[in-house]
Order: structure tokens, then C-alpha cells, then sequence
């Protein structure tokens, strides 16, 4: 293709990219190492009370924000480095918190306390997905033709609801009064409470999400059973694998790169978990990187906003996504070497 | 060792019927290849050999077992696709070496067997690759390697030279041959190339449309076709069909008349091979006499056509033969390489 054919077709998209991707990137970056905040002034009130003969005075220094011309607060922003990194690591408490061997004492710091969730979530619903998502796929693909289309629709509706709508459905489910936990305490004739500590608010995340995410990898790894070879897959059957070695020797090896695919996919979407925490209600238990940047956002008693640490959060989040990324981009690189 | 028996064997899909009652005994060690145009079910028969597929109706043997409702690892055999059904992401020697690492065979034995069966093919410099870094008849071998390295009682092999140009399909086919010879074991073979199955066949099975045309050595159906779908799919070219009348031993028909025949007077089908029948000498006049159609130099003769009897007729004539297009020519064609056949059925008419 001509350079100019194709700078005409890449152009504009490359533009959109730089203006709403990079551009914000950057900004993030350059606002990690700021800090805006508004200007005080030590100001000397002097409350005087009548008395007599001469009324009693005071004299007391007061910070206040200052006020610009139109009647709002004055902010300053200044070059901070890496303070709000360090303010949202708090490494001075975790160097603490690993002296005297305390766990529970890390877990206090939020930023850790959700970077614990963000990771065993994410590590944990990954194999899930993909586990769960073959499972259907197989089945759909062997199910009778009759079938398939309902079977489709049915196993992709999880898909299309709404995140927190269907977060949320789960959460009325299991609520103290819902249904499910009315039935299960009548059934097994003991109290739940679901939502009364963390770790059954992170098992109910983590089945809404493999339950909300499964049906994507199901889709994709259907679409590449179709192109499954059927004359290799039949020499298998006359060399005599049974069908666990069918799938583990012809099928997956043929589906590696779209689980490799959706791997990459789940663990970019899962590290920035945010609707399970906002649709369980689980601050005051389980909070995720994600939420603690919207927290940092969130402006305070005084309508302060913590962009510095918010910006820091974010870009640790984003590391920490990159960190994860790098086996399975290596391995991409690799194959694509390799077939050349 | 074992003899293939199928006993009535039917396939239908619905109302489609994609075999109809084969019935054949195949002998042990006997190279049996299966011939037909696509879709007239020699695949479908090896597929129910193998299991592949169900059978309808009736039975399969092989050896003394029936072998209908048994697994296709139970059965014992080996098969080689069109395709190669290679396992691309492991490497040569691992795809030999897969039917006995899933049927549990004594690890101990599978490097011997796996090298025996890549000597065979002669691809022990290729172990270490992957199959995509191979080429088409190397691939074809590694899926023939794969076949034997089990020594199975039977070989099922689908088209396996389809995918090959030429020229590989010339040495493949040797290499096939000599294999089963080597081998000693019964093979069925599937194609629709008449060249391989004159080449590599003990028995072809002439195949249409789900029926057995005729069984017969090569010798066999090239002389002695039972039908003229028979005598028109092998050969190349394939056999000369002319319709006209038989009437007290003379056939005649647009352009051509021969005489010496016996048989019924009625409209028939003469057939006779291109051949066997010549350019009549100079100043005598053949059988057949028309305008020359086309010539086509094949280097070791000269193909001469012309239209008779409504179809097409071809002869081979000496190499240096020349002539131009619509010139008048004649042929001679003596009544004793002339086949009949009936017109209306297509079966041959005992001479």
C-alpha cells in the first residue's frame, strides 16, 4: 500500500488515539507528581466581648482559604514528586507491618488491602473463565444442532446485562431477607448472613464475575471450534486418544492463542474491578485498586478532591496490569516469531 | 492379518443413500482400492470400516470379529487422510510416536518403533520439525510413518496423494506401493484417480452413486469394462463410446460403420479404446470416416478426433502423423476390439 493510502486510513484513528488515550495517559502522569491544594492564610481574629470599662479582646490565629476575586477558593498546585505515591503505598506501615510479622496490620493499609483483593480476584476468576467458558463452548458445539440457538442465547444473556444491574441482582438474592438466603436458612435451618464478613462478599464477586465473563470466552472459543481439523481430530480417534486426549492434544493446542487471547482480555478488564465493589456494597469489607482511585476522587468533607493520589493509584493500577501482561505477551511474541 | 468381510453394508442419510448394499470380501494383505467419482461413497465405505461412521445396515468384519458397534481404536486399524490430520504443534517425531503413547504402549519400545517407522517413510533427518516446516509429501509421510508405526491389521487410506502435485504423487505412489508390499498388510485405498488404482491396486471396486459397478483386477475392468460407466471412468483417454444399430453384425451409426460383430440386432453402445484402433492405410477406407475434429501431439503419439456415432471418437496414431483440422480422415477399427453394450442400461452385452 502506498504510504499516503495508508496514512489516510490509519491518520484519523491514530489522532483519536493520541487525543483520548495518550493525551490522558499523560496528564495522569504529570498530575501523580503535583499536588493542588488551597492556599490558607494565618489570619488574626480579634473577638472582643463588651465589658468594662474596656471590652474583653482576643486575639486567635485562624488558617483560612483563601478567596480569589469571584468568590472561590484559591488552590495552588505545586510539584510534590513522589509524595502521593508514597502517600498511597504508606511504606513506613508496611515496613512496620512486616517487622512484627502482622498481616492483619498490612491489610489495614487500603492501598494493600486492595491490591490483595484486585490480585486474587483477578488470578483466581481467570482460570475460571477460561475453564468454564471451554466447558460451554464444547458443549454447545456437541449439543444437537436443534438446540444450539437457544443454548446460545441463553448461555450469552449473563453477557449482556448490565454489570451492576446484575451485580446487583445477585446481591438481592442473598441479601439478608432475599430469597436465596430465606430458602437456604429454611432449608438447612441455621441463620446466613452473607453479608456480614468478606470473604462470602469476595466469593459472591467472584461467581458473579466468572458468571458475567464466561459467557465471552464461550463465544470466542466456540467460534475457534469450528476450525477445529476434523481430519486431525478423526486421525486421533483411529490413534486411539479418548476424548479427554482429543482435548488435550488437538483442541486446546488449536485454541492456545484465543486462550491466550482472552486471557489477556480477562486480566486487562478483571484488574480494574469496580462494579462488584460499588454493586455488592463491599467498602466496608473488600475494596479493589480501582475503587480506591474513585475513592481518592471522591471529594472530601471540605470538597477537596485527592487528584495527586488518585493519579498515583491509577498509574500503579496500570503497572500492575502491565506486570501482569508480560507472560502472556512474551509467550504472543514468541509464537509469532516462531511461525515466521 | 486379517480379511475384511462387509456383508450387505448400507449408509443412508434420510432418504439419501449413500451406499447401497456392498457386498465383498476382502482378502488378507490384498491391496483393494475403492473408485468412483466424488460422492458416489467409496469414502463412506471407508469411513464405516474405520468407525468413522455408522453403518445402517448390515455387517463388518475384520478377522473373525464383528466389528459394527466397536469403538474405531477397538478395531485395530490405521488411517491416512487427504488432508494429513497431522497434530501441528508437535513435531515429527512426537506425531509417529502418538498412537502408542496414547494406547499405552510399553514406553520402553516406542523410541525403536518410532525410528523403524521414520526409516520406512525415510524422514529420520526431519524428526525435530514441526509440520508446518514441512512439505506436503514430507507431511504425507509422517501420516503414513504414524499409520504403520502401530502395525495395525488394516490400512484406511482416504486420498492420500489428492493434496500432492504431480510429480510427488508419481514417487508417493511408488513409495505407497512398495510400502505395502514391505508391510504385507490389507489395505483399502480411496480415490477417484483410475491412474492410481490401475498403478497400486490387487482388486479395484468401481463405485456410482452409492452402487458397486464392477470388482475386478486392473486387467480386468480395463478390458472386459462391465458397463459403459465402467469403460468411460478408466483409462486415459477413456474408452471411445459411439451409439448406432446393430443390424446382422454390422453396427452403424453417424459417420461409422463396422462389420464382424456379434450380437442381438437393437440400438447399442460400440465401445473400443483409443488404442487399439488405428488411421486406415492409404487408399483403404476404415470404419469410421469424417472430418478431423482436432490433433493433439502427446510426443510418444498423435491423438486424432473426430465426431461419430454422436460422440466424440479419439485415436492414437503414429507420432509423426500429421494433419489439418477438417481434413477428411479414416479409421480403422476391427470388430475385434469393439465392446457392446446395451444402450438403454449401460451393461456390457456378452460377445
Amino acid at each position: 500500500m502506498k504510504f499516503k493510502t495508508f496514512a489516510a486510513f490509519v491518520g484519523p484513528s491514530l489522532f483519536m488515539m493520541l487525543v483520548f488515550i495518550a493525551l490522558p495517559l499523560v496528564s495522569v502522569f504529570t498530575q501523580s507528581f503535583y499536588n493542588t491544594q488551597p492556599v490558607f492564610e494565618q489570619v488574626e481574629i480579634e473577638s472582643c466581648t463588651p465589658g468594662f470599662p474596656d471590652p474583653v479582646c482576643v486575639t486567635r490565629t485562624e488558617t483560612k482559604p483563601i478567596l480569589g476575586e469571584d468568590g472561590k477558593i484559591l488552590t495552588q498546585t505545586r510539584f510534590t514528586g513522589l509524595e502521593s505515591y508514597r502517600n498511597v503505598l504508606e511504606l513506613g506501615r508496611v515496613k512496620d507491618a512486616l517487622a512484627n510479622g502482622s498481616w492483619r496490620q498490612l491489610m489495614a493499609i487500603d492501598f494493600w488491602k486492595a491490591l490483595r483483593f484486585t490480585l486474587t480476584f483477578t488470578l483466581l476468576t481467570l482460570p475460571l473463565v477460561v475453564v468454564v467458558g471451554l466447558a460451554i463452548a464444547l458443549a454447545v458445539n456437541n449439543a444437537a444442532k436443534s438446540l444450539r440457538g437457544p443454548v446460545i442465547f441463553i448461555s450469552l444473556l449473563p453477557f449482556i446485562i448490565t454489570p451492576v444491574i446484575g451485580a446487583l441482582s445477585i446481591r438481592w438474592l442473598f441479601i439478608g431477607d432475599g430469597i436465596l438466603t430465606s430458602f437456604l436458612e429454611w432449608w438447612l435451618a441455621q441463620d446466613i448472613a452473607m453479608f456480614a464478613q468478606g470473604w462470602t462478599i469476595e466469593l459472591m464477586m467472584l461467581f458473579y464475575r466468572v458468571w458475567h465473563v464466561a459467557p465471552f470466552a464461550f463465544v470466542i472459543f466456540y467460534a475457534g471450534l469450528q476450525t477445529v481439523n476434523q481430519d486431525t481430530l478423526e486421525s486421533a480417534i483411529i490413534d486411539g486418544a479418548n476424548r479427554w486426549e482429543r482435548l488435550r492434544y488437538v483442541i486446546v493446542p488449536h485454541l492456545m492463542p484465543l486462550i491466550v487471547f482472552v486471557a489477556l482480555i480477562h486480566l486487562m478488564d478483571c484488574y480494574r474491578v469496580f462494579e462488584e465493589i460499588v454493586g455488592f456494597s463491599s467498602q466496608s469489607h473488600v475494596i479493589s485498586l480501582q475503587w480506591l482511585t474513585y475513592d481518592f476522587l471522591t471529594p472530601d468533607d471540605a470538597g477537596n478532591r485527592s487528584i495527586g493520589r488518585a493519579s498515583a493509584s491509577a498509574m500503579l493500577t496500570m503497572i500492575g496490569i502491565v506486570v501482569l501482561l508480560i507472560p502472556l505477551l512474551t509467550r504472543t511474541w514468541r509464537d509469532h516469531k516462531g511461525s515466521h | 492379518m486379517a480379511e475384511i468381510q462387509l456383508r450387505n453394508l448400507s449408509k443412508r442419510w434420510g432418504s439419501f443413500i449413500g451406499v447401497n448394499n456392498f457386498d465383498l470380501t476382502i482378502a488378507d494383505q490384498e491391496f483393494l482400492v475403492l473408485l468412483g467419482p466424488s460422492g458416489c461413497g467409496k469414502t463412506t465405505t471407508m469411513r464405516m470400516i474405520a468407525g468413522l461412521e455408522d453403518a445402517t445396515e448390515g455387517e463388518i468384519w475384520i478377522g473373525d470379529r464383528q466389528v459394527n458397534d466397536l469403538d474405531p481404536k477397538d478395531r485395530d486399524v490405521a488411517m491416512v487422510f487427504q488432508s494429513y490430520g497431522l497434530y501441528p504443534h508437535l513435531n515429527v517425531y512426537e506425531n509417529i510416536r502418538f498412537p502408542l503413547k496414547v494406547r499405552k504402549a510399553d514406553p520402553a519400545t516406542h523410541d525403536e518403533r518410532v525410528m523403524k517407522a521414520a526409516e520406512m517413510v525415510e524422514l529420520t533427518e526431519f524428526l525435530h520439525r514441526k509440520p508446518a516446516e514441512l512439505s506436503g509429501g514430507q507431511r504425507q509421510r509422517v501420516a503414513l510413518a504414524r499409520a504403520i508405526v502401530r502395525k495395525p491389521s488394516v490400512f484406511l487410506m482416504d486420498e492420500p496423494l489428492s493434496n500432492l502435485d504431480a510429480k510427488l504423487r508419481v514417487s508417493t505412489r511408488a513409495q505407497i506401493k512398495n510400502l505395502s508390499h514391505e508391510l504385507k498388510v490389507t489395505t483399502v485405498y480411496v480415490t477417484h484417480d483410475q491412474i492410481e488404482a490401475m498403478t497400486l491396486a490387487d482388486r479395484v471396486v468401481v463405485m456410482k452413486a452409492g452402487v458397486v459397478q464392477q470388482v475386478g483386477t486392473p486387467t480386468d475392468i480395463y478390458d472386459n469394462p462391465a458397463n459403459t460407466f465402467v469403460a468411460s471412468f478408466i483409462g486415459s483417454p477413456a474408452m471411445n463410446l459411439m451409439d448406432g444399430d446393430l443390424r446382422d453384425g454390422t453396427f452403424t451409426g453417424k459417420n461409422v460403420e463396422i462389420t464382424g460383430l456379434n450380437g442381438a440386432d437393437g440400438p447399442v453402445t460400440l465401445g473400443f479404446r483409443a488404442e487399439d484402433a488405428s488411421v486406415a492405410e492409404a487408399g483403404t477406407s476404415g470404419a469410421v470416416n469424417a472430418p478431423l475434429y482436432t490433433i493433439e501431439l502427446l510426443g510418444d503419439a498423435t491423438m486424432l478426433t473426430v465426431r461419430a456415432g454422436g460422440q466424440m471418437v479419439s485415436v492414437k496414431a503414429h507420432k509423426e502423423y500429421r494433419a489439418g483440422i477438417g481434413d477428411p480422415v479414416s479409421l480403422a477399427i476391427p470388430a475385434a476390439i469393439c465392446h457392446l453394450f446395451d444402450r438403454t442400461t449401460g451393461a456390457r452385452i456378452a460377445a
